[in-house]
């Protein structure tokens, strides 16, 4: 069955807040209901309906045709079993909450994506922002399971505060990666720029590159480690490059010695 | 005498408020801005961008929510400079420019004192200041200086932490020691005090500063003293609480105050072309918005001598030199009524923003 579409028309006039279009949330409404769903975050209204031509299909799957930098909270508290796509860019909070599912963006994505995240598996073909999977102000911990692939670049403060779960960055990190990382896993496979794993706990950093990590990564030399073969088998079908890292003998920083000691930065050797 | 201009040429005030109105009424999304004012300024400043249901930012929101955002996600101890210079037995400066940030900082922390009160009270205080810029710590007799550049501040801070939880670092041997004699003096510290500013340490060397305070205080006490951001950061800061629950770079879009330090960023919102109209307040000095190539229209209200070539000039009084002003007081820790010390004719920013909002609520889109 084809999936149920979204199709632009313009471009939103205003940022909007999509939170209300997943499918749990569709589920029941007429396509007249849905087109007066409010999304504007202004005194101005903007509803569903200005802003796309909806075309019925199966709600497991939604698609959007067309993607906007003003699109926010696409994809917000997802739940397992539902898929979203979007042929074009997202806003901020991509993927916010989610509890399962699977969200594929085409273009980039804006900052925050995955904050919370619980459980989706999240690709962005393009770049992200800043703070990618990172916790919103004032949250203590960032996302908490699920897996987040960026294809592209990723801004700063990527990783931050993450507690659970894998992110590949196949391209290059902004400043600040890894930072108060609680536990979890993040790759880089381009270039990371600036302090890298500043106040992770016990986190695991993978890099393609090597570099300088400050005083407090401690080099413990190179190492074979069975958890990253079976961590590569099974990141295989979803980055084959990261899975190639993971297959190379790796050199173990330990760190962040400030605040734990039991978190690493994995370059190859 | 030039009170109110309009792209250069002087118009009269009462037309000046009546053109504000109209602008900000006529916008989409306002931004209000800058927000260099008192408590009462603020005040009407906030309730201007409620009614207008636009956002608000401060133009040292950098500096201050990085302070807010390690008190928030991670936890702060801090104290009053007053309470420092009682008891602080060990005072620990961080970071260049201190004395820039806070001009009054070593007479009211009397650094070459003893302490007054406490286990340590008139026993000689210990002062160390890591990464002073030139000679910034000759003012300080006696304190030991520990050289750094600010990029080098935040590993210093976490090589002190790892030696203090006496874990390894990856230095040289010698490096290490004078590191350990370091730690030792802040463990032997019965009121130990740590002063920053949020100009020159990011928000993740104010947590790693603090979690180290977290970890002395397990054994003795220590606690800190941050600098507040120009402008009146720290008093709008606490007015934009209790008026909204949250400190600046809130919006009013949807009717109810939403906080968003990316959302709701006045140089993003102007770049983005989010906002639509914005009133820029900055009457302590008149310093100059960040955009540089802004197409939207702009009302300025700031001192005489800050009048921009571009939009709505109404010119205000300063806080504290031309009016009388409630700010906080880096000094005391609270908020202080500061007299006039020149006093003029000139509106204060809440005067102003209140004759625009008069004219808005009389011709308001809603």
């Amino acid at each position: 069955m084809k999936p149920f579409t979204f199709t632009l028309r313009q471009e939103p006039p205003q940022r909007v807040d999509l939170s209300p279009l997943t499918p749990d949330r569709l589920a029941g409404k007429s396509i007249a209901q849905i087109e007066e769903i409010e999304i504007g975050v202004t005194r101005i209204s903007t509803k569903v309906g200005d802003i796309f031509k909806i075309s019925e299909g199966d709600l497991k799957s939604l698609r959007y045709e067309g993607g906007s930098s003003r699109f926010d909270l696409l994809g917000a508290k997802l739940l397992p079993g539902f898929e979203i796509h979007v042929e074009g860019d997202v806003g901020a909070q991509c993927g916010r909450l989610a509890k399962g599912g699977k969200i594929a963006i085409a273009g980039n994505a804006g900052p925050h994506v995955a904050s919370g995240n619980l459980g989706a598996d999240i690709e962005i073909k393009g770049d992200a922002g800043d703070f990618l999977v990172g916790p919103l102000a004032g949250e203590l911990a960032g996302m908490a399971g699920g897996r987040v692939i960026v294809r592209g670049n990723a801004g700063a403060r990527a990783g931050d505060r993450l507690r659970r779960g894998i992110v590949v960055i196949e391209g290059d990190a902004g400043e600040d990666l890894g930072a108060r990382v609680i536990a979890g896993t993040i790759f880089v496979l381009g270039e990371a720029k600036g302090r890298i794993g500043y106040l992770n706990k016990r986190g695991s950093i993978v890099l393609a590159r090597a570099g300088c990590f400050g005083s407090t990564y401690v080099d413990c030399g190179p190492q074979e480690l069975t958890f990253t073969r079976f961590l590569a088998r099974s990141l295989r079908d979803h980055s084959a490059s990261a899975a190639d890292l993971l297959s190379r003998k790796l050199r173990r920083y330990g760190g962040d010695t400030a605040v734990y000691g039991k978190g690493e930065i994995l370059t190859p050797d | 005498m030039e009170t109110a201009t309009l792209d250069g040429k002087a118009i009269a005030l009462d037309d000046a408020y009546r053109h504000a109105a109209k602008i900000l009424s006529g916008a989409a999304f306002p931004l209000v801005a800058g927000l260099g004012a008192d408590v009462a300024g603020a005040r009407a400043a906030i309730l201007l961008a409620e009614q207008l249901r636009g956002a608000f930012d401060h133009l040292a929101s950098r500096e201050t929510l990085a302070d807010i955002d390690v008190k928030r996600s991670f936890g702060m101890f801090t104290t009053t400079a007053n309470e420092a210079r009682l008891r602080g037995d060990c005072v620990v400066l961080i970071g260049p420019g201190l004395t820039r940030a806070w001009p009054g900082m070593l007479e009211r922390l009397a650094l070459s004192q003893p302490p007054r009160r406490g286990a340590q009270a008139e026993q000689p205080r210990k002062v160390i200041w890591l990464g002073p810029e030139g000679d910034e710590a000759s003012a300080v007799p006696g304190a030991k200086v520990i050289p750094a550049s600010a990029q080098e501040l935040s590993g210093v801070l976490a090589a002190w932490r790892a030696r203090f939880g006496g874990r390894p670092v990856a230095l040289d041997a010698d490096k290490v020691s004078l590191i350990d004699g370091l730690v030792e003096t802040l463990k032997n510290a019965r009121f130990g005090v740590f002063a920053w500013s949020a100009s020159t340490l990011d928000p993740l060397a104010i947590e790693m500063l603090q979690g180290l305070v977290i970890e002395l205080n397990a054994t003795t006490r220590f606690t800190g003293v941050h600098i507040g951001g120009r402008s009146g950061a720290s008093g709008v800061t606490q007015t934009a609480g209790w008026m909204t629950g949250f400190p600046p770079r809130t919006g009013f879009g949807r009717g109810y105050p939403e906080h968003d330090p990316w959302r709701f960023e006045a140089l993003r919102l102007v770049e983005s072309g989010e906002a639509d109209a914005a009133l820029w307040i900055s009457a302590f000095d008149g310093e100059k918005p960040a955009w540089s190539h802004a197409d939207i229209p702009l009302i300025t209200l700031a001192p005489a001598n800050a009048a921009p070539s571009r939009g709505l000039f109404i010119e205000v009084g300063q806080p504290g030199v031309t009016h009388d002003a409630v700010l906080m007081s880096q000094e005391t820790g609270g908020m202080t009524l500061r007299k006039a010390s020149a006093p003029t004719d000139a509106p204060s920013v809440a005067q102003a923003i209140s004759a625009i909002m008069a004219e808005v609520s009389e011709g308001a889109w809603r």
